[in-house]
């Protein structure tokens, strides 16, 4: 394999020091732009019931959150109420007056427009360098209507997209109370994201919510899934803080155990029948539900013995290409995913993850190496190109050269890549959820098909939509 | 009906908590410059902003193969420091791109800093292979259309001059983009196609796939036409003022329903002297959309228009004003339903002006919301109570509740994906339209559940 077309070729700790170091992360690669720290933030807001989020800002901010939620995602495929997404709409005037008067009006508005329980103030670039004080604002404004009233500064400049998520979460634990009681054996979920927004998948959660109930314990919030205010207040009266993810629910498990003494159980995705296990035991255990949990492990494990069998069976030996592509929710999911494929015998290579994506993700990252998660990476010159189709078409072209210098490859990513070896296709909705014992059994089900009739040609009409 | 003596129009103006339908300027000028070929964009602002550009993309049927969208990722040191210097090293960064020019657009925090995008275009231009074009659309100096108005000023000026010779029967189409129609390439295919059939040419779209040299024609444009009630006429005074590009078909409905695409095609066949070409096309158009109904939708024993069952039935409009205002004599004439709720998303003077004269003109007295946004819509669906909704899937939505039972989805943002551009203008238009609303109508009579289990 030429030196060409590898850009990088080490492990995940050898790519974040690199990363620490800041080499590899191009400064202005223009064309990788992920979500501004408002948007993140808002994703977070929107999965409270009842919670007006105030755009403070020009209406293109609100104009594309709304956008994306009100095409398709919220009534339709989340069977969420069409929500209010006001903002001040700040224009030339606001921008030399000051927009603070207006936005103290507006709160008064969004109370009396939508009766809401909540409503929080997200100031956005415009209203952050005129240097509008949004949470004087808030706090003046409070005692003028029914509702909570909150502010968060969210400036789209103002930090990577994952700071806006992380001051969110932060935000909203305000609004805890100390708790008049403790509720015994019930958890909250933490760090989930499902509001109208396509931010999660749905199914994960349920086969969570399932598993926790064959054991007995009870969810006491799910923070920010659709919960109500009234949830966040009393969040505190559970026994203990459990999340999904290494990323979304870590830093409010952290902050929540540290103000207020509130257990937390930090595990990660639960990809695979280890990382389940892990799961589960690590939420069962500190509730002393240990028992029950190992029950529910191996009667659930039973069930899916044929498929135990299977990837057992097939993945051993394999080298696997794991590249964490949009389609299958990010990077962390990708490495989630190789833990997984060794668990089954298999090789993982994580192929193309971002450096600037290390760099967001690098407590997250740094969490995983902890576990001892650290695969082997290949990243490709490609994946630095300017332009979203350069480096798309050079990363796919790198992808299919890389993948014939393997034997037994199998690919685990999205179906828009054609490498000459079996494709995973991750990004098949349809074959959701793949937490927990039903994700095994999902991913079984893709693994099988991607195996079946590997001789097969693959579209060149679909190739040709997206390659040119 | 009363004969109306004032038009009750309302103008959200100033609103302090506005939900709004339209993006901002900066979206509005991507989804003009993205119709421009051979051209790459860059956003100089935070990552954010890049998503404003990237969802006017489609918009132009811009092919990711041949246009780049490009962003300057301003953080927190660039908006205390000044974001040129960044700007710049973007815009050398560049230089490997095979384009012809490269429009760099400006968001609200490089406008509010000061961040002088012109002069660093101008100090880098002879270091660049292609034109830089900057154009200063921050957001928060208007709306979309406000956005599509700045970008044409912005282009017209750097890139048009006056050659003086005129071309005989020839046309410059301004804002066919301007259009809630998701698939408004279809009107723009029959606008031209129907040019064609009278002998005139068209010089110049501002735009969509416009080539740079078509700058070049523009001024030998005898007439401009306007393809919008919701931008470009700021575009078409310049034209006019400048290079004495005459405006045609000005002050009437777009072409959309039987009445309105014929005044519109015999105002064209008047300027170019082909009225009898004209009147020619009304009368074949008007034939093929009356046979064709009677042939697909008036089986003797079989499927048949279950809309035209809805005679006098009270409607509300909402729409961007381009759709909107010709759907009121659409509605009225050939549909036979009363429209009694019109809410729009813009307010231009001009577009005030056609609505409130055809409203006068159908004797019609409905409430009129300018400017409006999706609470001021839900409000007044539910003072007004309509039993039918023209509109998109926000009103779907938002007329849960309200106990109006249907929606006809006819303008953007649509839950049906579409691929083919199907215009609703002309008489090929009316057909499409009849289409969407029958299935829309008999989408709402569909069993959601069955009433028992088949037994296979």
């Amino acid at each position: 394999m030429g030196n060409d077309i590898i850009a990088f070729h080490g492990n995940l700790q050898q790519l974040l020091e690199k990363v620490e170091k800041g080499e590899m992360v191009p400064k202005m690669q223009a064309s990788h732009a992920p979500m501004c720290k408002f948007m993140t933030a808002f994703f977070v807001l929107n999965g409270i019931r009842h919670c007006v989020p105030l755009v403070h800002a020009p209406t293109g901010c609100a104009a594309q959150v709304s956008e994306w939620i009100r095409r398709g995602d919220c009534c339709e495929h989340r069977g969420v109420p069409l929500e209010p997404v006001p903002c001040t709409s700040l224009n030339e005037s606001d921008v030399i007056y000051g927009g603070e008067g207006k936005l103290l009006e507006a709160v008064l508005e969004a109370d009396k427009k939508y009766h809401p329980d909540l409503i929080v103030i997200l100031s956005c670039c415009t209203a952050g360098i005129i240097g509008d004080d949004v949470e004087t604002i808030a706090h003046e404004a409070k005692k003028l209507v029914n509702a909570r009233v909150m502010a968060i500064k969210s400036e789209g400049f103002g930090g990577d997209f994952r700071s806006g998520y992380e001051d969110a979460f932060k935000l909203i634990m305000q609004l805890m109370e100390p708790p008049k009681k403790k509720r015994k054996g019930a958890i909250n979920i933490i760090g989930y994201r499902l509001g109208p927004t396509a931010t999660e998948i749905p199914e994960d959660l349920k086969e969570i919510e399932r598993l926790l109930d064959e054991v007995g314990i009870k969810i006491h919030a799910e923070i920010a899934a659709g919960c109500t205010v009234e949830e966040i207040r009393r969040a505190r009266e559970a026994e203990l803080n459990a999340s999904f993810c290494y990323d979304w629910g870590q830093k409010l498990g952290d902050l929540m155990k540290d103000e207020f003494g509130m257990p937390y159980s930090r595990t990660g995705l639960p990809y695979g029948l280890k990382a389940t296990e892990e799961w589960l035991l690590g939420v069962a255990e500190p509730l002393g539900m240990n028992k029950k949990a190992l029950d529910v492990i191996k009667r659930e494990t039973e069930k899916i013995l044929p498929e135990l069998d299977y990837l057992g069976r097939i993945l051993k030996g394999r080298v696997a290409f794991i590249e964490p592509t949009t389609v299958f929710n990010g990077p962390i999911r990708g490495l989630a995913m190789a833990k997984m494929v060794e668990e089954f015998g298999a090789h993982p290579i994580i192929f193309n993850i971002h450096p600037y994506t290390i760099k967001e993700r690098m407590p997250s990252i740094k969490y995983l190496l902890e576990t001892g998660v650290n695969p082997e990476l290949i990243l490709t010159p490609g994946v630095f190109r300017l332009g979203s189709y350069s480096e798309m078409s050079e990363t796919e072209e790198e992808l299919e050269k890389i993948v014939q210098g393997y034997d037994n490859v199998i690919y685990f990513g999205s179906s828009d890549r054609y490498p000459s070896c079996p494709v995973v296709n991750l990004g098949l909705i349809s074959r959701f959820p793949r937490f927990g014992f039903r994700g095994i059994q999902n991913i079984a089900k893709l693994i099988e098909t991607a195996l079946k009739d590997t001789s097969r040609p693959r579209s060149r009409l679909f190739k040709e939509m997206i390659y040119g | 009906m009363a004969k109306r003596t004032e038009i009750l129009s309302q103008i959200l103006k100033g609103e302090k908590c506005f939900d709004p339908y339209l993006f901002c300027a900066l979206h509005g000028a991507a989804m003009t410059v993205l119709g421009v070929e051979n051209c790459a964009v860059l956003t100089h602002g935070p990552q954010g902003c890049a998503y404003l550009v990237d969802s006017a993309f489609a918009w132009q049927e811009a092919d990711w193969i041949e246009t780049e969208t490009l962003c300057t990722k301003l953080c927190e040191d660039e908006i205390v420091h000044g974001g040129e210097e960044l700007l710049a090293r973007t815009i050398l960064e560049t230089k490997e791109l095979n384009i012809q020019a490269l429009f760099v657009l400006t968001a609200c925090g490089p406008e509010v800093v000061g961040d002088d995008i012109v002069g660093v275009c101008q100090d880098l231009q002879s270091r660049i292979p292609f034109k830089l074009i900057p154009i200063e659309c921050a957001g928060y100096k208007g709306s979309q259309y406000d956005g599509i108005d700045i970008a044409l000023d912005t282009v017209l000026r750097k890139l048009s001059r006056n050659s003086r010779k005129k071309i005989p029967h020839s046309v410059c189409l301004i804002a066919p983009q301007a259009n809630a129609n998701p698939t408004w390439v279809g009107d723009l295919a029959w606008v031209k196609q129907t040019l064609s059939q009278m002998g005139i040419q068209v010089v110049a779209t501002l735009t969509y796939k416009t080539a740079l040299s078509d700058f070049d024609n523009i001024s030998k444009a005898e007439v401009s036409l306007l393809l919008s009630h919701d931008a470009g006429k700021k575009a078409a005074d310049y034209l006019f003022s400048q290079f004495g590009v005459e405006q045609i078909c000005q002050g009437i409905p777009l072409p959309i329903g039987m009445s309105n695409t014929e005044r519109w095609v015999l105002e064209l066949g008047k300027r170019f002297d082909v009225q009898e070409l004209a009147e020619k096309l009304v009368a074949e158009g008007e034939r093929m959309v009356a046979d064709t109904l009677r042939r697909k939708a008036w089986g003797v024993s079989g499927e048949s228009l279950d809309l035209r069952l809805l005679y006098r039935m009270p409607v509300a409009i909402i729409a961007d004003a381009t759709i909107g205002i010709p759907l009121v004599r659409f509605i009225f004439e050939d549909l036979e339903m009363t429209p009694e709720l019109i809410c729009l998303r813009s307010s231009q003077p001009y577009a005030r002006e056609i609505l409130e004269g055809e409203v006068e003109a159908l004797g019609l007295n409905p409430k009129i919301v300018y400017n409006t946004d999706v609470y001021e819509v839900r409000r007044s669906l539910g003072e007004i109570k309509p039993e039918a909704v023209f509109g998109s899937n926000v009103e779907r939505h938002a007329i849960e509740g309200l106990g109006i039972p249907f929606i006809f989805e006819v303008v953007n943002p649509m839950r049906q994906f579409r691929l083919v551009n199907r215009a609703y203008f002309g008489y090929g238009g009316i057909l499409n339209l009849l289409e969407l609303i029958e299935n829309d109508f008999n989408d709402k009579w569909r069993s959601k559940e069955r009433r028992y289990k088949a037994r296979w």
